[in-house]
């Protein structure tokens, strides 16, 4: 097809397969396969259900990666989820130990993740010339400090009554029912960032904010909603952690935060905003949790998982860079 | 002075005089010292994270460092390796200035963002820190004549107390009056610009990266003999109280804008309201909320000012 111009427009670009494949999330397929395969040379108890079983405790982390992947992608910020996380489950538990039926309490922690969030997102809507980062250190701080008060001088708390959240911690099969819900959750994140106008929207917000303002985004509403969901999804997490803990304390999701940035960045979801694809944040997800479970199981010294996942986290960031300063100088050096 | 560092003196004088006013026995200048040593490893990195602020960049990798350093220093003392105090010194900064420049070098010449490249730093020198400690900690009969150090007074002040003093003299003249540090100046308030006017962008990075890690490797030793343990968890978490005292000082997160006024005056301001508390009768446990809620405040009025001062500004020039 020729353009006005007359150069040619081609709408299918060739190879799609062979760039499909070079694509980081391609990559990322083959890392988790490598993993797998190694893990399971590894360790003969590394089988399917062992690590379904394992799995739990650390997917909740993952409800945390979607929301944090969209914040990501507008070029912002938010480290106060661990504390929403901590708040979320301190108050779960006041609440079953109080006595409330369990779904009241799991409205409550809903309740206070959606707070924490819009309280975040408001901050950043009102005042744009505030970094998210700062903001979110600022309510970091207050949310767990709030836990810290309620729970007082012992400094945790364990639900009386578990049965609720043993119930929400149970298995269909073999397969633990957060799994259906992270994939669930997955799937309706790939679609909105994907095919919906919010996700463009986004993406034109990464970029360009003035771009994006201009063109008629309601960039102080995409903020105010992507914040919004962040709280939901933590609370969402804090639900799931209580289920595998049966409890909280003043270090509760301590530290979810930035595993949830190194999940999404390792997926190539570039912390500068405008860049990235949802399926790479879930898949470098899983790589990262199969790979705990796996070294967990060798009794490989946690502070080991730790160091590689550092390496990884610079190495994704760092390789492209590099790659891409080298195939420049090759295209200089030719012209 | 300027006015933003004047509105902090103020701040600081009036909690002061009302934590003063309520508990006679805060006024005392051995509170004073005493605030002071509590805080000296939140005051000298504070000074390491200034300048890293001042080019637009952060540092998340900061606790780690110490915690390795102060673990590397420890673990030397307690198996016998070394015994000289002046050595624990230059091997924590030695060690501190390799993870800094390290950082240094991904964020300026890798092109990796700095809050991603300080993340993985902070996983990779925490996770060393426990390695090389094997789940071994040093206690205080390890530690031997090194917990000492912390304890000596020079004319009746603690020695550690002498040494942020002397960082701070020493960062303000860096800052003020050298090409390096009106170079870091001219990075942090646009980095093209100074790149075209012929600084080198990526070794002025490089260099701050490297003083940060430096300050972390002092900051990480003296942990070691003020509190006479090492252990691989310790300071988890400090990196945020050193950008919040940067922040309640005034400096700007997108480079650029501080001073070393400001960030002595957001980390005592900081310093302040943890001894204070207890003293008027808040408990403890409101203390990080009470933190937290000082620095939104903090961080909104300045914003507002900011909106004020640009708004009359402007109508200042319509007439």
């Amino acid at each position: 097809m020729a353009g006005k111009s007359g150069r040619t427009i081609n709408a299918t670009p060739q190879n799609v397969w062979r760039k499909r494949i070079l694509s980081w999330e391609g990559v990322l397929i083959v890392i988790l396969a490598v993993v797998l395969v190694l893990c399971r040379a590894m360790s003969a108890t590394y089988t399917l259900e062992n690590v379904l079983r394992e799995m739990p405790k650390y997917l909740a982390e993952m409800f945390l990666m979607l929301p944090m992947a969209f914040i990501l992608m507008m070029g912002e910020i938010d480290i106060s989820v661990g504390s929403i996380v901590c708040l979320s489950g301190t108050l779960g538990c006041f609440a079953v130990n109080a006595g409330m039926p369990f779904p009241v309490a799991l409205l409550i922690m809903l309740g206070t993740g959606l707070i924490c969030g819009a309280i975040n997102g408001a901050i950043i809507v009102i005042f744009p010339e505030l970094p998210s980062m700062i903001v979110t250190l600022g309510t970091q701080i207050i949310f767990r400090g709030i836990a810290e008060i309620m729970l007082g001088g012992g400094g945790s708390i364990a639900a009386k009554n578990a049965d609720g959240f043993r119930a929400i911690g149970k298995s269909l099969g073999i397969v633990p029912i957060v799994f259906f819900l992270v994939i669930i959750s997955g799937a309706i994140f790939v679609i909105i960032s994907t095919k919906m106008k919010f996700g463009r929207e986004l993406m034109a917000i990464g970029s360009n904010r003035l771009t994006a303002f201009y063109s008629g985004v309601k960039v102080k509403k995409v903020l105010f909603i992507s914040y919004v969901t962040m709280g939901a999804f933590s609370a969402l997490c804090a639900i799931f952690f209580t289920a595998a803990t049966y409890g909280a304390n003043t270090t509760t999701g301590k530290g979810f935060e930035m595993d949830a940035i190194a999940m999404a960045v390792f997926g190539g979801i570039s912390s500068t905003g405008g860049k990235g694809k949802m399926i790479g944040g879930i898949l470098s997800a899983f790589v990262i949790v199969c790979l705990r479970i796996g070294l967990g199981q060798k009794n490989v010294n946690s502070q080991v998982i730790l160091l590689i996942i550092g390496i990884l986290l610079i190495g994704a960031v760092l390789l492209p860079n590099i790659s891409a300063r080298i195939s420049a100088n090759k295209k200089k050096a030719i012209s | 002075m300027q006015k933003r560092e004047l509105s902090l003196v103020i701040v600081l004088v009036l909690l002061i005089a009302v934590v003063s006013f309520v508990n006679p026995s805060f006024f005392t200048i051995d509170n004073f010292l005493d605030i002071l040593k509590n805080n000296v490893v939140t005051l000298i990195p504070t000074l390491g994270m200034l300048m890293v602020l001042l080019i637009g960049g952060i540092d998340i990798s900061i606790a780690s460092t110490m915690a390795l350093a102060g673990m590397v220093v420890g673990l030397l003392f307690k198996y016998n390796k070394i015994e000289s105090t002046l050595l624990a010194f230059i091997i924590a900064l030695a060690i501190g200035a390799v993870c800094g420049c390290l950082m240094g070098t991904i964020i300026g010449l890798g092109n990796v963002p700095p809050i991603i490249a300080t993340m993985g730093g902070m996983y990779i020198f925490r996770a060393l820190a426990y390695i090389v400690g094997d789940s071994q900690w040093a206690g205080a009969e390890a530690l031997g004549n090194y917990k000492d150090f912390a304890l000596k007074n020079i004319c009746g002040v603690n020695v550690t107390i002498w040494i942020t003093l002397l960082c701070y003299i020493l960062f303000f003249i860096l800052l003020k009056w050298t090409k390096f540090g009106r170079n870091i100046y001219a990075v942090g308030s646009n980095a093209e610009a100074a790149q075209i006017s012929g600084i080198k962008v990526a070794r002025v990075k490089i260099a701050v990266y490297t003083i940060m890690g430096v300050l972390c490797g002092l900051t990480g030793a003296l942990n070691t003999s003020i509190y006479a343990s090492a252990q691989p968890n310790s300071l988890t978490g400090k990196e945020m109280d050193v950008i919040a005292a940067c922040v309640i000082g005034g400096v700007s997160m997108s480079g650029g804008r501080g001073t070393v006024a400001g960030s002595l005056l957001g980390g005592l301001v900081l310093a302040v309201i943890a001894k204070a508390l207890p003293l008027i009768k808040i408990p403890a446990i409101a203390q990080n909320t009470i933190k937290g809620v000082l620095i939104v405040v903090v961080i909104i009025v300045n914003v507002i000012t900011q909106r004020m001062m640009n708004k009359r500004a402007l109508a200042r020039r319509e007439m």
